[in-house]
């Protein structure tokens, strides 16, 4: 019998801003190089039937903040629905829409936008946007690694009492001002890391996949993929980080 | 006085700018006068602001710009222009002040200034142009601006309902604006030869109006084709005032009501261009497609992105494009792929270095559809540059080229990308890369190295 996993991307053309697509790629690939087949569901506003637990992973990229509240709409019906998901599902959420899964958004016009309140977050836009290279550690699904991508920041997240996902070696992070990097909450992955975070670092995708695999009573599937060209790219990104010229506030006085 | 001193200083730099290095200074007389009167765009004298069209948008700013001021000239009007693509405030302060007389006085038919989208309110808060044409709002440069709403939200600031706007048709973004404007008219592109579709595994865009899934029926170029809102029923019009038809590739023709053209450049992206380019002359400046048409013959466009080499016996075609920008991408993979002829594709994107902190994103690759080009007889992928050739190796594995017929080369040493270009079979050679290792390339051929 077929092993399938089913994937769900929310709301894909109206928040797409950065390739994200290329998260999508990265996690079908990898399922698919252990033998699974993939269904992939794009959510919209016109989906009728949305359940967050008819998926073995939720992605939801960055968008404009424009759209928000529209989207906050459609979700609020499925707030409970999503804390249960992601206490024991991989979820990722990307860039700027992580702002909507906490409380409130503060706007650079000085309007709000009440978030979801999944999470204990709180954001304010910036006036002017921040881009950077980011590069932390973190844990998931027990492992420890290194995440190497781009940020796009604009704006800043106080992630209050939620823990950080990634602890900085260079970047901007969550404001700037602290070592913290998103946030994690259950198996739910909140990120400013673009890249495509799942592209450049497949340590994390093979262990979405791996919490795939425990979620579905699976037998974890042996052979390790390939990562020397991943690896590589890690190394050629870490030298030009080790290099250049910044303007942030070092690390070691946040 | 302010200002005379703030002229006279700025004509003054000009003249020794352009006696010490002729083409340069586009800008840098403009930023003085400037400094010394913060107004100064504000106190020339003698412009009719109904005269003056801004040109901004994402991509097609300069070719448009360039090709509105070349119609013009050819019928005889006296233009005042910043063709070098000087598109900042001090770049427009520049060129006025070496236009203007002693006393500030300008005597101009009409003022055709390219301006960047992110500076227009600081350039409309000295000129209030009432004309403006806006090509595209993209994706693009986004470590400066974050999301083209981040754009959308500065030209809210500026179009107002005295103004009238050329709208590109078959983009929904700049779309929007009709709803503020006095009066906007329409340019389009009719469906050709090069049009094309993308699987629904690659996103389009929210409705600007009413937030749900645009679809598009076919791309023109990436992200601009005849689109429609299911939900609230917006949609490129089928009836545009200024319509680009009968792309003829062959024979190099198209045609804009009933007249036809000879097209300086067959490149899917000049089309709007050439059809913007025409609503303006006509709309604005009151310049006949039949009277525009003579102009076409010996339009050259300044800057362009596209640049042939002889290289031995090879030749390599060059584009440059936008980082950041994956319309650019999209146009360059499209225009290697309609070539079936057997070729050697050398990309060389590299890290974003506009300011600091430079920094790496290749994610808008993922925005653009390699299958045509994969498809398209490649005999070999280079793919180059210190930083970022593992990651633009990895873009085509994920479209489905074997690591194997990757070269990766995790350097920008041209000698190596020609040592490259030799072992190649074909003698056609696609090259992508940024303008510094192309210069670097072409002078090494220049220098008779080859």
């Amino acid at each position: 019998m077929t092993q399938l996993i089913k994937i769900g991307w929310l709301f894909p053309n109206m928040f797409n801003l950065h390739g994200d697509r290329g998260n999508i790629l990265a996690i079908k690939a990898e399922a698919q190089r252990r033998g699974y087949a993939v269904e992939i569901e794009q959510i919209n506003l016109d989906s009728e039937a949305f359940n967050p637990m008819d998926f073995d992973f939720l992605f939801c990229p960055p968008g404009e903040m424009e759209h928000f509240k529209p989207v906050v709409e459609f979700l609020e019906h499925h707030k409970d629905e999503l804390i249960a998901y992601i206490e024991e599902h991989p979820m990722l959420v990307t860039g700027t829409t992580v702002s909507l899964f906490g409380k409130l958004i503060h706007r650079d016009d000085n309007s709000t936008i009440e978030g979801l309140g999944i999470l204990s977050l709180e954001t304010t836009e910036n006036h002017s946007v921040y881009g950077d290279d980011i590069y932390y550690s973190c844990q998931y699904n027990g492992k420890e690694m290194e995440i190497i991508g781009s940020q796009i920041q604009m704006m800043d997240l106080e992630i209050n009492e939620e823990s950080p996902f990634g602890r900085l070696k260079y970047g901007y992070g969550n404001t700037g001002k602290t070592k913290y990097e998103g946030a994690i909450s259950g198996k739910g992955i909140f990120t400013n890391t673009l890249g495509p975070i799942l592209v450049c670092n497949p340590w994390l995708t093979e262990e979405i996949i791996n919490l795939i695999e425990v979620n579905k009573g699976w037998t974890a599937f042996e052979a390790h993929r390939d990562n020397s060209l991943e690896l590589m790219s890690l190394k050629t990104k870490t030298a030009l980080i080790e290099k250049k010229e910044t303007r942030l506030v070092k690390l070691s006085e946040r | 006085m302010k200002f005379y001193l703030a002229l006279w200083f700025a004509k003054l730099m000009g003249i020794a700018i352009k006696l010490v290095s002729r083409g340069r200074g586009t800008n840098l007389p403009g930023e003085k006068a400037l400094s010394i009167d913060p107004s100064f765009v504000k106190h020339f004298k003698n412009i009719d602001y109904s005269k003056v069209v801004f040109i901004t948008g994402t991509n097609g700013k300069s070719s448009t710009t360039n090709l509105v001021t070349h119609i013009l000239k050819e019928n005889g009007k006296k233009i005042v222009s910043n063709l070098e693509g000087a598109n900042l405030l001090s770049g427009i302060a520049t060129i006025l002040a070496k236009e203007a007389s002693l006393t500030g006085k300008l005597k101009a038919d009409y003022y055709i200034f390219e301006t960047d989208e992110r500076y227009l309110p600081l350039i409309y808060a000295q000129l209030p142009a009432e004309n403006m044409l806006i090509t595209n709002l993209q994706k693009d440069q986004v470590q400066r601006n974050g999301d083209p709403d981040f754009i959308i939200r500065k030209l809210k600031e500026v179009i107002n309902p005295k103004m009238t706007l050329i709208l590109n048709n078959e983009e929904p973004r700049s779309r929007f604006f009709e709803e503020i404007a006095r009066r906007s008219i329409y340019y389009s592109v009719s469906r050709h030869d090069e049009s094309f579709t993308k699987g629904n595994d690659y996103p389009t865009q929210a409705c600007p109006k009413c937030h749900h899934d645009m679809s598009f029926d076919y791309y023109n170029v990436d992200s601009i084709g005849a689109f429609h809102c299911e939900h609230c029923g917006f949609a490129s019009k089928t009836n545009p005032e200024y319509e680009v038809t009968d792309i003829n590739f062959s024979d190099r023709t198209f045609k804009l009501k009933g007249v036809v053209f000879h097209m300086p450049y067959d490149l899917p992206f000049m089309f709007y261009n050439y059809a913007g380019a025409l609503a303006v002359c006509e709309e604005i400046c009151g310049i006949v497609p039949v009277a525009a048409a003579k102009a076409f013959e010996n339009f050259k466009n300044i800057g362009g992105r596209f640049e042939v080499l002889k290289y031995n016996n090879k030749t390599i075609k060059y584009m440059r494009i936008k980082q950041e920008n994956p319309d650019t991408l999209q146009s360059a993979l499209n225009i290697m792929a309609s070539d079936s002829n057997e070729k050697m594709v050398a990309l060389g994107l590299y890290v974003v270095n506009d300011f600091v902190p430079h920094y790496i994103n290749t994610f808008y690759a993922f925005d653009c559809d390699f299958k045509p080009l994969i498809d398209s007889n490649v005999e070999k992928y280079l793919c180059f540059s210190e930083h970022v050739s593992y990651d633009t190796a990895n873009r085509l594995i994920y479209e489905g080229v074997s690591k194997d017929d990757i070269t990766i080369m995790d350097s920008d040493d041209i000698k190596e990308i020609f040592a490259e270009i030799d072992r190649a079979e074909t003698d056609n050679i696609y090259l992508i890369t940024w303008i510094s290792t192309f210069e670097k390339m072409k002078k090494f051929i220049e220098g008779g190295q080859n």
